[in-house]
């Protein structure tokens, strides 16, 4: 039997769709409306309510806490401030990216640790000789994802919310519930993430609902936030790299250089996992990198035009390998990709050979046109495709 | 008198293949069988009206794939039904909810797994790929010749060279860890992994099989592997049950050899292979007819083979000495069981999912131990290993409707029991194992209709197996690739000319794969394996 | 003083490594806290004495063991084949004509792992390795293949029938390592200790290795426990002192045990945390009690009247208990009378019936007092040795060569820079005193010039 999320009795009375899809051992809805559609527009226009309680949640206390995550993690966690999340991918001893998720300071001494793979084993084995207890909390702490420009008012709605700075937390009441509230989120929006005892959680839900009517609030499933993320140029596990250890070949590794997330490698860190190698890799330069794509809208337009056809648009975000070429070399491959109803363009997300990934770099595209292959001009942009002031304000 | 081109003796799976691969080369071949059946050891029979038992082997998995295309059985009726689930109940009179099980379904197991322990379910991933890829390392090993290492010839040589290349190729890690897998005990390589007591101890089963050895035995967690090879469908590890029990398996390759035009004669006990001027001639059946063939293949075991049916003095010493050594401690038993109805498990009660996989009585390492630990100083373990079948669940067809059979291996039932394998002490296994059921499902002894045991004596005297190992000789490193069944003597070649082995007493080894089989017909028509 | 080594630990292998980086012209300090426990049982190959100009005196007992049968028969075992054999003849003319044989082949692999174990260790495809197993010719070939992964029961069964004979040999089997003699891997463990020995012998000779390299001048002692390995930087390049103190040097050698050394001295940090948890699981589990006797008796004796009895004794400890019918060595010392008492549990918690149980089984011992009981769990508090095992990590074919006592540690280098691992737990193991300090030394010297 698949597991239900403490907000099942809200969420599958919602689900009119009947459109569930597993997560984590979970089901959560893919859309509740018949369509997803609007449940997308929400994010940008409204506010959009996520079940994400399937994310694995770890709590981390003791006095070698911080030096547990630093030797785990790529970000210096030490440095954090209590009421500061990080968004840090880690790695094996090969610099090869295992999983990403964030750090959370809650205090001195604690931190809570969210992953998309199960972690506490890899948490454990870095544990040797340190003073500190991992808890698993996946179980016991249900998350929603609260996004959109009307997503602050939604919560000052129900309670005191102290001025909260991107990727800052705090530990709050919502009509009298205790919930931590972090500025983060999946959506590159103006968004918040709750974290609530799975206790309270349909309180917590109903208490949303009611106040969120008023802006426009909704809740919304898998594939609207499948397209937003693209739109942020967020990469998903499992879809855009393929986490090291279910890796049956080497080339089937990413490390965070080539995942574009040399940013939150910090080589100045005296100790942690993959340390040596990662070094020698920035040394040498990275194999691949990870790119927005941008496919021209002209081109694809004649493809279709050719076989008599009005240009086929893809309704929902796709998860598929999608070859890109240059000229007659592969030049790597798309992994996520759609079309962005916002920024009413055909984007996507892609691994590509460094030689090939500069931003303006033309390349193209294969689309199956009438059971052919074709191909399709594409450019390679910098991401994030959209990334509005409201996000960091 | 006609004369063939290649005369086989024994009509198991594997001479069935060596015979289908030479017909299909276009040999003029023919099976002699000594029973009024072919299948060896797997077989199914009507042992009661209208039950239907895989009497002696009872699932499939280790059945190469490429003999399964190769030979296009599944277009002559093989038709293998996965198996879903294995159940270890955690004691006897466990309440519900007692049980450690584990599910094809990802999420499912992971959940079940989590219930027991967490670290276990997060570490179940990782152990199946690890040994997925350990599998695929040793998947070409399969269908090698094993060369002799002492060689000078320069085709051994070669395929000497040939071999290190492959291993040479390997990562190093993986490598390593290969060889821990060669030469630890299966319990020792899983305390590295996971927590669970239940989930060692029934992985741990699978390296305890056929053996001689407890979970604790170093040279287990080979064994563990050996089994991991199985394949349906792409995915390693699944394991299955032929659609009207395992003689549906020798069914189909027979049909497959008939169909290429080989010939089989059942009812044809060969009591000889008759040797002239250190060749051999003819295959002789009891009652003296000869039957003539350029080439003679033996799917009966090494021992039967050389020392009953040539004999020794036909033999060189070096090498009758270590046929003498190879070793056939047979330790499995079968109970076979008609029943009336289902068996309800306390630990899960009701027919649920969990009657369509196997129900495994291994709760904890100490178990197993204990019960190797009784076998060793020959005595019957007083409480058994079991694999639980019900393959009526599957495939209805096997018993009358509503009604069902049971298919219980068990170990260990030593060949050499102290007492000898008596009625009644075939009769006290029989009990003992139907007791120890009944403390996992009290309803099992009202639900008998008949019950037919098996013991390593009977699967001897009625199979032909030496000593009753299932293997047709142990699956122990000693003996294993270069040194299975000789030294020197493992390619499928014999000491006499025009006489070749295609019994699972040569490499791979063991366990329906049907590789040695395919590997001898490759050999025999001149071709690299 | 400045120095280019430390080394923590002073076993045999620290001290041969200590003394070889000393004649080297390298200054070097020994950091010890305790005298060791005697462990005085083991060949010490002629490299290591050689190297080191070491004049040793080792017992050559004759016969090199007494098998005891619990109803007062024995068998005498010679260093004279012939004489062995005659011996045997009493209780077996089959056996008694093919133990000439038997050594023969005994000692042509003991040969080959002779020429093994003075070396870092090859993986099975290294050309080399190879070629020398090649060079022991179709018979030598096929024995080591087959002996390798056998069970030393099956080995002796193959050859020989007296019990009392297949006993006294197959407790070399099963010396040291938590296994009964019909596992795996237990034929290796039995040719590993008749290594360095002459044909015809089946059991290590004693030396005074250890006080002579204690006694031997060239290296800085110093009475203390190391509480920490300093790294930097992924380098280690000191260690810290008990009391604090801190002394720096570029290379550091540890005898101690490897989950010592690299999960609790060094900060595990530094490691791949696949490795880390691999050395938490390197089995190293001490099966045995030692006994100290204050007695005249003169004895060099075993108490192993069959295969049988060895598995049983070995049944009692998996399941967590003393067996009855112990396995049991004896041989006198200056001081008396030391047993080596097999199996015993590394929680056990009575000492007092080991010492009766022993008193039972051993005739001489009878009235005889206890002077010291030491049982796995006092061995690893008053030797060092984790779990009270010896070896430090048990010398099953999983945990020996190549692979000893993990493949990534095997070549006395550790992930860490200049941390390097000598000691019973590195290749060839216990019972081969002072090679593997001597193959982590020349490891160290070629990497160092």
């Amino acid at each position: 039997m698949l597991k239900t999320t403490p907000f099942h009795e809200r969420t599958s009375a919602l689900c009119a769709s009947h459109a569930w899809r597993r997560w984590a051992g979970y089901v959560v809805a893919s859309s509740y409306e018949l369509s997803h559609e609007r449940e997308y527009h929400c994010i940008r226009a409204a506010a959009a309510l996520f079940d994400v309680s399937p994310l694995y949640k770890y709590l981390i206390r003791g006095r070698d806490a911080a030096r547990l995550l630093d030797r785990v993690v790529t970000r210096d966690v030490a440095r954090s401030q209590a009421g500061q999340v990080l968004y840090t991918p880690w790695c094996d001893a090969a610099g090869k990216v295992l999983d990403d998720g964030t750090v959370a300071r809650l205090d001195e001494a604690s931190f809570r640790m969210t992953s998309a793979e199960p972690s506490l084993r890899w948490l454990e084995a870095n544990s040797i000789g340190l003073d500190l207890t991992v808890q698993d909390i996946s179980e016991s702490t249900a998350a929603l994802s609260l996004q959109g420009p009307q997503s602050l008012a939604v919560l000052k709605a129900l309670g005191d919310i102290p001025p909260l700075k991107y990727f800052r937390l705090a530990r709050t009441q919502l009509r009298g519930i205790p919930v931590d509230v972090s500025r983060t989120g999946y959506t590159g929006d103006l968004g918040f993430e709750l974290w609530v005892e799975s206790a309270h959680a349909l309180a917590l839900w109903d208490a949303l609902m009611e106040v969120g009517r008023d802006y426009g609030l909704q809740a919304a499933g898998m594939l609207a936030l499948d397209v937003a993320r693209i739109e942020a140029g967020l990469m998903l596990i499992d879809v855009d790299y393929v986490p090291a250890k279910k890796a049956l070949i080497e080339s089937q590794t990413s490390s965070p250089y080539e995942l574009d997330l040399a940013w939150a490698v910090n080589l100045e860190k005296e100790q942690f996992v993959g340390k040596q190698a990662l070094a020698a890799e920035k040394a040498r330069g990275p194999a691949w990198q990870f790119v927005g794509i941008e496919i021209g809208y002209p081109g694809l337009e004649r493809l279709y035009a050719d076989v008599g056809l009005a240009t086929r648009l893809p309704q929902a975000a796709w998860r598929t390998s999608v070859p890109i070429y240059s000229g007659a070399e592969q030049a790597g491959y798309a992994t996520s990709g759609g079309w962005s109803p916002l920024l009413k363009k055909y984007i996507a997300l892609a691994h590509l050979r460094s030689r090939w990934a500069r931003p303006g770099t033309e390349l193209d595209i294969e689309i199956t046109v009438e059971h052919r292959r074709k191909r399709a001009a594409a450019r390679v942009v910098k991401k994030p495709f959209f990334d509005p002031e409201r996000k960091r304000a | 008198m006609k004369r063939y081109d290649v005369a086989i003796v024994g009509g198991g799976h594997n001479g069935l293949v060596c015979a289908a691969y030479l017909a299909r080369a276009g040999k003029q071949v023919v099976v002699l069988e000594r029973r009024e059946r072919v299948g060896g050891a797997a077989m199914s029979e009507e042992v009661f009206p209208g039950f239907r038992f895989s009497v002696f082997s009872y699932v499939v998995s280790l059945l190469r794939p490429e003999i399964i295309r190769e030979l296009d059985l599944p277009r002559h009726g093989l038709h293998i039904l996965p198996l879903e689930s294995t159940l270890t109940p955690l004691q006897e009179g466990g309440k519900a909810g007692e049980y450690l099980a584990q599910w094809n379904d990802h999420d499912q197991n992971r959940r079940e797994l989590a219930r027991h322990s967490p670290r276990d379910a997060e570490a179940y991933d990782e152990f199946g790929m690890e040994l997925h890829q350990m599998a695929r390392l040793i998947k070409p090993i399969l269908a090698v010749a094993p060369p002799d290492p002492a060689s000078l010839h320069p085709r051994e040589l070669l395929d000497l060279a040939r071999l290190a290349r492959m291993f040479r190729n390997i990562e190093k890690r993986k490598f390593n860890a290969l060889w821990r897998l060669l030469t630890m005990s299966s319990a020792e390589y899983l305390d590295a992994w996971f927590e669970s007591e239940a989930l060692k101890a029934t992985k741990s089963a699978s390296g305890i099989i056929g053996t001689m050895l407890g979970p604790r035995s170093p040279g287990t967690a080979y064994v563990l592997l050996h089994h991991y090879m199985g394949e349906l469908d792409g995915v390693f590890r699944a394991w299955g049950f032929a659609k009207g029990g395992n003689g549906s398996v020798s069914a189909a390759i027979a049909a497959a050899a008939l169909g290429f035009g080989a010939e089989i004669r059942t009812s044809a006990p060969v009591h000889e292979i008759a040797v002239k001027g250190g060749r051999a001639k003819a295959a002789v059946l009891e009652g003296g007819e000869e039957v003539e063939a350029d080439i003679v293949v033996s799917g009966a075991d090494p021992r039967r083979t050389f020392l009953g049916l040539v004999g020794e003095k036909h033999l060189p010493g070096e090498f009758v000495d270590s046929i003498r050594r190879f070793k056939f401690r047979g330790s499995s038993a079968k109970v076979n069981l008609a029943l009336g109805e289902l068996p309800d498990f306390t630990c899960l009660p009701g027919r649920g999912p969990h009657l369509r996989g196997a129900i495994s009585i291994s709760p904890s390492i100490a178990y197993l131990e204990r019960a190797y630990d009784d076998a060793k100083y020959g005595e019957i373990s007083r409480r058994p290993y079991m694999d639980i079948v019900i393959p009526s669940m599957l495939d209805p067809a096997m018993a009358p409707p509503g009604k069902h059979v049971m298919s219980v291996f068990v170990q260990y039932a030593p060949y050499h029991v102290n007492g000898g394998w008596t009625d009644a002490r075939r009769e006290a296994l029989g009990d003992a194992v139907v007791d120890t059921i009944a403390g996992y499902a009290p309803n099992i002894k009202s639900a008998i209709v008949h019950r037919q045991v098996v013991t390593p004596a009977d699967i001897e005297r009625v199979v032909g197996l030496s000593e009753g190992n299932i293997f047709q000789g142990e699956l122990s490193l000693q003996q294993m690739f270069f040194l299975r069944p000789a030294p020197a003597w493992a390619r499928y070649r014999t000491p006499i000319d025009g006489l070749w082995q295609c019994g699972s007493g040569t490499h791979p080894g063991g366990g329906v794969m049907g590789a040695s089989g395919r590997n001898a017909a490759v050999a025999i028509l001149g071709g690299r394996a | 003083m400045s120095f280019h080594a430390i080394v923590i630990g002073a076993g045999v292998d620290a001290l041969v490594a200590a003394h070889l980086l000393a004649g080297r012209g390298k200054q070097v300090l020994v950091v010890e806290e305790r005298a060791p426990v005697a462990q005085d049982l083991g060949w010490v190959p002629p490299q290591v004495t050689g190297a080191l100009g070491l004049e040793l005196k080792a017992d050559a007992p004759d016969p090199w063991i007494t098998a005891l049968l619990p109803d007062g028969g024995k068998l005498e075992l010679w260093r004279d084949v012939r004489r062995t054999s005659e011996s045997i003849r009493r209780f077996s003319d089959r056996d008694a004509r093919r133990w000439p044989d038997f050594c023969r082949r005994m000692a042509m692999l003991a040969r080959l792992f002779e020429r093994l174990y003075l070396e870092t260790p090859a993986d099975p495809l290294n050309l080399r390795f190879a070629l020398r197993v090649r060079g022991l010719g179709r018979e030598g070939m096929v024995d080591l293949m087959r002996l390798l992964p056998m069970p030393v029961a099956e080995l002796l069964d193959d050859w020989f029938e007296c019990d009392l004979l297949k006993g006294a040999l197959g407790a070399m089997g099963i010396y040291n390592i938590r296994q009964g003699p019909r596992s795996g891997g237990t034929a290796f463990r039995f040719l590993h200790h008749h290594v360095g020995s002459p044909e015809g012998v089946f059991r290590p000779p004693r030396t005074n290795l250890s006080s002579v390299l204690r006694q031997r001048p060239g290296v800085s002692f110093r009475a203390a426990e190391a509480r920490k390995i300093r790294v930097n930087a992924g380098r280690a390049d000191g260690v810290v002192l008990d009391d604090g103190e801190e002394i720096a040097a570029p290379t550091v050698i540890s005898g101690a045990d490897p989950k010592r050394t690299l999960l609790e001295l060094a900060d595990p940090g530094w490691l791949d945390p696949e490795l880390a948890r691999a050395i938490q699981n390197i089995r190293r589990r001490g099966v045995a009690a030692r006994i100290a006797f204050d007695s005249s008796m003169k004895a060099n004796i075993v108490l192993a009247p069959s295969l049988d009895y060895l598995e049983r004794a070995y049944d009692e400890v998996k399941h967590g208990r003393v067996s009855e019918r112990p396995y049991l060595e004896a041989h006198s010392t200056p001081l008396g009378t030391e047993v080596h008492l097999q199996y015993v549990p590394y929680l056990h918690d009575a000492k007092d019936d080991l010492a009766a149980t022993a008193r039972r089984v051993l005739p001489g011992l009878e009235n005889a007092k206890v002077v010291s009981i030491l049982r796995p769990a006092d061995l690893e508090r008053e030797a060092g040795w984790p779990e009270g095992q010896p070896y430090h990590a048990e010398l099953t074919l999983d945990q020996a060569l190549w692979m000893r006592p993990l493949p990534e540690l095997a070549q006395y280098r550790t992930p860490i820079q200049g941390l390097w691992l000598c000691g019973p737990a590195t290749h060839p193991g216990g019972g081969i005193a002072g090679a593997a300090g001597y193959n982590c030394a020349q490891a160290i010297l070629r990497e160092t010039n």
